[in-house]
């Protein structure tokens, strides 16, 4: 069970990427329009 | 002098498209009427006749009217402009895509990128190659319409507190989520199970991550609370704060210091859990009223941007409203509203400034009498000379009031909020007793007792119980193309007995088309024809739409003047080089009933001086599914009513092919009003369907009312719910959506009731764990919205169309 005092704070970390992720999602305006959201490969360029 | 016709580029839905169709309408905003363009307009029905802002163009040109869209750069050593501009009509990508590519290719066309979400274009062009006012153009070709109006903004504002929502949504969820997964080990096992420093390691790690709950996502309730704290009140959020407070600070206390005195238990996964339900809550909250938000701004922009502005020489040009100094003389056409408050210089008026007295009364106004910015010119085209502008009018007031109305409350809100507010104090105080009490008997209990009472209670059952259900049911008829104007008309339409309809452009459609034309001997067909459009082109009625539509293009106006409408009868003017003309009712044009048409068509006469001159006919369509929705309705267990200026025959007529419970033609504004009146003392409560000028005092006099769609602005502006399809069985779903609103509102007020009556005891006499506390809370929360949510996906609405985009494009 040693290895879960690796885990457990990787597991924290991961979350915090995940979040950042999250971030850049948003912010890229990804959440802007949810219901449309698919239809962007459909798009041209 | 030449008279600019106003357009206004509509797009149409047809069923079961959830793209717009373009409409093309290039010949009409150039002023240069081409019969592709005609036929074009006419087979997609666009076409909405003389209405409140005219399209023209070069008033973007305008510096003053620039800058506050434009940014002015050199790059290159070449002049860039970077304008933000938004394009009004498009609701999905594929129109971002159209728009773009209409752009894109223009001399001087930079770059060009339209947002959809927030409908807005960002422009990058140069101003030495091209201007604005063309780039426009090629916009409006394509059916949409740019606008450098403030909604750009507002947009933009909304989807900054969008984001922000859903940003400490997420952070709440994903930290809630891993944290609970620390908890499980703790309560899968028994005590002494785990091994101490790996359950420490458990509990920094939830500790760890509870903080950007806290300390970020939590942010909207501390600061809530923090609002009422200081104003002296207890609000919904300040037991929430404390209560997160309390179970964050205890839980780090016994992070840090585990063999205190604080316990061994952690509350992290409780704190987190209903953190993140309560937050969900808000932001379907948010999201429901931004669909609708939208959707307001459009319809409350009643001020047009152009008007026209007499110049020294006497002609009247077209100038942004930004640039009108007080003293300006400005025309203002009917259906248009004022720009400015100012003094009438036209011999007479009429005007509707329900904006201020909430009656729709046309009131009369003569030379010298003071006009309102944002009242409504009902008759001809009228002068008047300006006093006040922009802030300092008394519209610019009404406007920041009737931003707070949107955020008003339905009363069932306010009544819940009321009990709420003592309720609440009262859960704070037994909060303090029980843990005092505690205290005494088992001090380690003390604390959780009085956690579990402050947690547990959910006040957020009882104020969120008719918001959220209200809320849901706004979007899920929003989805529909039904806008609810105010939340309080989903009770009252629920609560209803009666429907009154209009006929003309509410069970017909409002597109007449002319058909037979019989003219006095000696008059020409054609000179008929121009004189009647002559003065129906000043009209907002079907018929008079019908009359300026049919004749043929290119035909120039004859000059007219002394124009006087009296709504619901007809229109006299005096066209140049012919003499003095009446158009309308029978009874107006000084007519018997014997010259009338007994077919039952809606007719309108063209009298002059001398007599009698001439009589169109008209044929109206009624909508398709005019008689499916009256018998809808009847299912329903509702009373109908058509209610018509009409003649008796036509009425009769349209009655029967919708099967209607009692006609009542012939109808006089005042008459409908009498009507709706004596229905309302016999105990009906009645909801009004309506659409044009004639319709006003009646739709506010009633319970609820309805707007169809392509009504006149003003209708629009005074009705509970605006059905932007045109389906007359909108009026049906939106009943049985309210009926079951009502009911979801019930349940849910019974379910807070219920829940705190039973779970505080629970918790004061100390059964209730924290644990359990937050969960019963979060799980009440979770179940009074998706007992809302049900009403978001139209359950109970039997054909649930969903004709997606209508609105706003989230």
């Amino acid at each position: 069970m040693d290895v879960l005092y690796l885990l457990i704070p990787v597991s924290v970390l991961l979350v915090f990427g995940i979040i950042g992720i999250f971030w850049w999602a948003l912010k890229s305006g990804q959440f802007d329009n949810i219901e449309r959201e698919g239809e962007r490969i459909l798009r041209g360029d | 002098m030449t008279y600019i016709k106003p357009m206004h580029p509509q797009v149409n839905y047809p069923r079961g498209m959830n793209e717009a169709v373009v409409v093309p309408n290039a010949g009409r905003v150039l002023g240069d009427p081409t019969p592709d363009a005609a036929m074009a307009t006419h087979l997609f029905g666009a076409h909405r006749g003389p209405l409140t802002v005219s399209d023209n163009f070069a008033v973007l040109d305008d510096p003053v009217e620039q800058r506050d869209f434009t940014e002015y750069a050199e790059v290159d050593g070449l002049p860039l402009a970077e304008s933000v501009l938004m394009v009004q009509g498009m609701y999905c990508a594929a129109c971002a895509d159209t728009v773009e590519c209409a752009l894109q290719d223009l001399p001087g066309v930079q770059s060009a990128q339209v947002h959809a979400a927030t409908r807005r274009l960002t422009l990058r062009w140069d101003p030495a190659q091209t201007r604005m006012s063309s780039l426009a153009q090629a916009v409006g070709c394509t059916g949409y319409r740019l606008l450098p109006m403030q909604q750009a903004l507002s947009i933009s504002e909304r989807l900054r507190e969008m984001r922000q929502a859903i940003w400490r949504l997420f952070v709440a969820g994903f930290c809630a989520m891993q944290v609970m997964m620390y908890a499980v080990p703790a309560y899968i096992t028994e005590p002494g199970e785990i091994p101490t420093d790996i359950h420490q390691l458990l509990r920094w790690a939830s500790w760890l991550l509870s903080l950007p709950v806290v300390f970020f996502a939590s942010g909207p309730f501390f600061s809530s609370a923090w609002r009422d704290l200081k104003q002296g009140r207890v609000g919904m959020d300040t037991p929430v704060s404390i209560g997160i407070l309390v179970t964050f600070v205890v839980s780090s206390a016994v992070v840090f210091d585990p063999t205190g005195p604080w316990g061994h238990e952690v509350w992290f996964d409780s704190l987190t859990m209903f953190v993140f339900f309560l937050l969900g809550g808000r932001y379907l909250e948010l999201k429901a009223r931004d669909r609708t938000a939208g959707a307001l701004d459009h319809l409350m922009s009643r001020l047009p941007e152009v008007c026209e502005r007499r110049t020294p020489a006497g002609v009247f040009e077209p100038v942004s409203v930004r640039r009108l100094m007080p003293n300006d003389v400005v025309r203002v056409q009917a259906g248009q509203a004022f720009p400015a408050d100012g003094e009438l210089m036209s011999a007479a008026a009429t005007v509707d400034e329900a904006l201020l007295t909430g009656e729709s009364h046309p009131l009369s106004r003569t030379q010298g009498d003071t006009v309102i910015a944002g009242s409504f010119n009902l008759a001809g085209p009228v002068d008047f000379r300006v006093d006040r502008l922009g802030r300092d009018t008394r519209f610019a007031q009404i406007v920041s009031l009737m931003e707070k109305a949107s955020t008003e409350k339905p009363r069932l809100a306010v009544l819940a909020d009321r009990i709420a507010a003592p309720f609440l104090v009262l859960v704070l105080l037994g909060a303090a007793l029980g843990g005092w009490y505690w205290w005494q008997v088992d001090h380690t209990k003390a604390l959780s007792v009085a956690v579990a009472v402050l947690i547990v209670t959910c006040p957020c059952a009882l104020s969120l119980a008719t918001p959220a259900a209200m809320l849901a049911a706004a979007g899920a008829l929003a989805k529909r193309g039904i806008l609810v104007r105010r939340l309080q008309a989903l009770e009252s339409l629920a609560h209803i007995n009666g429907v009154v309809f209009d006929k003309t452009g509410t069970l017909t459609l409002d597109v007449l088309s002319l058909g037979e034309v019989r003219v006095r001997p000696g008059v020409a067909l054609s000179d008929a024809h121009q004189w009647a459009a002559a003065l129906a082109r000043g009209s907002l009625h079907p018929a008079s739409r019908a009359l300026a539509e049919a004749q043929a293009p290119g035909a120039v106006d004859a000059g007219l003047s002394d124009v006087l409408e009296k709504a619901g009868q007809g229109m006299q003017g005096r066209v140049a080089g012919a003499g003095v003309f009446r158009l309308g009712s029978a009874e107006f044009c000084g007519l018997d009933a014997n010259t009338a048409s007994d077919g039952g068509s809606p007719v309108v006469h063209l009298a002059d001086e001398k007599g009698w001159v001439a009589t169109f006919e008209f044929r109206e369509t009624i909508r398709e599914d005019a008689r499916a929705a009256i018998a809808s309705l009847r299912d329903l267990g509702l009373e109908t009513w058509l209610l018509s200026g009409d003649r008796e025959h036509s009425a009769a007529k349209v009655g029967e092919a919708v099967a209607v419970d009692h006609v009542i033609a012939g109808a006089s504004p005042e008459r409908k009003l009498a009507e709706l009146v004596a229905m309302q003392a016999r105990g009906v409560q009645v909801a009004m369907v309506g659409d044009g000028l004639n319709d006003g005092p009646v739709l506010a006099r009633a319970n609820v009312s309805f707007a169809l769609g392509r009504a006149a602005p003003l209708a629009q502006a005074h009705s509970d719910y605006v059905i932007q399809s045109g389906r007359v069985m909108d009026v049906a779903d939106a009943v049985r959506l309210a009926r079951n609103t009502m009911r979801v509102v019930k349940q849910n007020l019974a379910w807070a009731a219920l829940y705190n009556f039973v779970s505080i005891p629970l918790a004061l006499v100390g059964w209730m764990p924290p644990w359990l506390a937050g969960l019963g809370m979060a799980l009440s929360s979770l179940l009074v919205i998706s007992n809302a949510l049900r009403l978001a996906s139209g359950a109970g609405v039997s054909d649930a169309h969903t004709r997606v985009g209508m609105i706003a494009p989230a």
